[in-house]
């Protein structure tokens, strides 16, 4: 170590010594002839190239293919152009802000700019409840419980506020619409907010929460025991007597799922959206 | 209940109330497509007509997929009631429209009912029906003269091709 900082001390000097000599020198001759002549200056710091680390182990075929929900338009009389225009704009906002994949019942993190905050950003961490909205008006709900008060904020995730969306855990649930966590116990909706990221893999299935709620007691913001709202999630056998849940499914359509008009298929409108976003992401 | 704007507004609601309630709008269909499909050609009030004419294609299209499918057999055994149709549905009427991949049905109307309603009447029949057209096929006669000019024209050209091209 000694050594050098001796050798140090020599290149110091020399280069003291060798700047002067520079700046004299364009005193006397202001022209770029001289630059090349000072080349005593030490060259720039040029980093080494970062290493690109290409995982070998997964191919593209075995990445799990996702296509965010609002990227498949509703069944409607409007032009496809519309839709095109929008998810051209979509995908403008993908590239500046990375907006991971994620199911409701997932936990994520969003830090949005707030001018009125402490260093301008806040950061909530919460379930995903529901996602709402399609295209660039697409909304999700996080849910948590913060000093025992139970608190939901809807984000618009194409939103120029958010700053960052990070997943802490993947997984998905029994139903798409957790919004019978409101009457449910509350630690099924407490998050913490100093939970760290858990790892996951973007190859293989999505794990699958195949937890069942237990409830307040009635009455509910809902009356989720009815068909119409197909939930699987909740332990009805502990909140109400079975006489109760026959009542309830005597509210039951069965004609509903016969009804064709009611159907919109859209597993070829979706292939063709996620080959279209693909292509236009990697761009 | 919540009472939205949005249940007063019918805006883009494609389905029409029939009968007392949505039970009833589908059974009265169900009895409906299963006379269609056992008659080919029946006669009913316009806007039920319209209606059945929706279900009657889509019907077709699950009776494509073959009955060894779970989905197209849970259809058509709900939607025919006389269940000595089904395999009419499956194996006569899918076979006839195998090229077809829309329009199965057409539809016409009539004259009106003549009880005192004088309600819009309407004819809805699956194509390829074994009873006479609807709308009668205008033949074109021979024996006009611009006919018989044109005729006489085409058989000229049939014997020397290149009569007239310089």
């Amino acid at each position: 170590m000694a050594a050098c900082s001796r050798g140090l001390d020599k290149i110091v000097t020399s280069l003291r010594f060798c700047r002067k000599l520079q700046h004299q020198n364009e005193r006397v001759f202001s022209t770029s002839a001289c630059r090349p002549a000072a080349d005593s200056d030490p060259p720039k710091f040029v980093p080494p190239s970062k290493p690109v680390i290409v995982d070998k182990t997964q191919t593209v075929a075995s990445m799990r293919k996702f296509l965010s929900p609002e990227f498949v338009p509703p069944r409607q009389r409007t032009d496809p152009f519309k839709f095109f225009l929008e998810r051209k704009d979509m995908i403008r906002r993908r590239k500046m802000l990375n907006i991971p994949e994620f199911y409701v019942g997932s936990i994520l993190a969003v830090t949005m700019a707030d001018p009125n905050a402490s260093g301008k950003t806040n950061r909530f961490v919460g379930i995903c409840i529901q996602r709402g909205g399609k295209g660039l008006g697409a909304t999700f709900i996080l849910r948590n419980i913060v000093n025992s008060q139970g608190v939901e904020i809807c984000y618009e995730l194409y939103s120029p506020r958010i700053q960052k969306i990070e997943v802490l855990k993947l997984e998905k649930r029994l139903d798409d619409n957790l919004m019978y966590l409101r009457d449910a116990l509350p630690e099924y909706s407490t998050v913490d907010p100093e939970m760290k990221p858990v790892p996951f893999s973007p190859t293989g299935e999505v794990p699958l929460n195949q937890i069942k709620v237990k409830m307040r007691p009635k009455p509910w913001s809902k009356r989720w025991e009815r068909p119409k709202f197909n939930i699987q999630g909740i332990r009805f056998d502990l909140c109400m007597t079975p006489r109760q849940i026959e009542g309830a499914q005597k509210h039951a359509q069965p004609w509903l799922e016969y009804d064709m008009l009611k159907e919109y298929d859209t597993t070829k409108l979706e292939e063709q959206i996620l080959k279209e976003v693909q292509q236009d992401l990697s761009k | 209940m919540r009472l939205t704007l949005q249940m007063l507004i019918s805006h883009g609601r494609v389905a029409r109330k029939m009968g007392l309630g949505p039970e009833s709008r589908i059974n009265m269909l169900r009895n409906i497509l299963t006379g269609l499909v056992r008659h080919e050609r029946i006669e009913t009030t316009q806007a039920r007509a319209d209606e059945v004419r929706f279900y009657a294609e889509k019907l077709i299209d699950y009776a494509k997929k073959g009955d060894t499918d779970e989905k197209a057999m849970k259809m058509a055994n709900f939607w025919l009631t006389e269940k000595d149709l089904v395999p009419k549905l499956f194996k006569v009427l899918a076979p006839r429209y195998e090229n077809q991949s829309t329009g199965y049905t057409r539809m016409a109307r009539i004259p009106n009912r003549e009880n005192l309603d004088r309600a819009k009447m309407a004819v809805l029949e699956y194509k390829g029906n074994p009873f006479p057209p609807l709308y009668p096929v205008r033949k074109e006669n021979e024996l006009t003269l611009i006919n018989q000019l044109l005729k006489g024209y085409r058989e000229e050209r049939a014997r020397i091709p290149n009569i007239g091209t310089p």
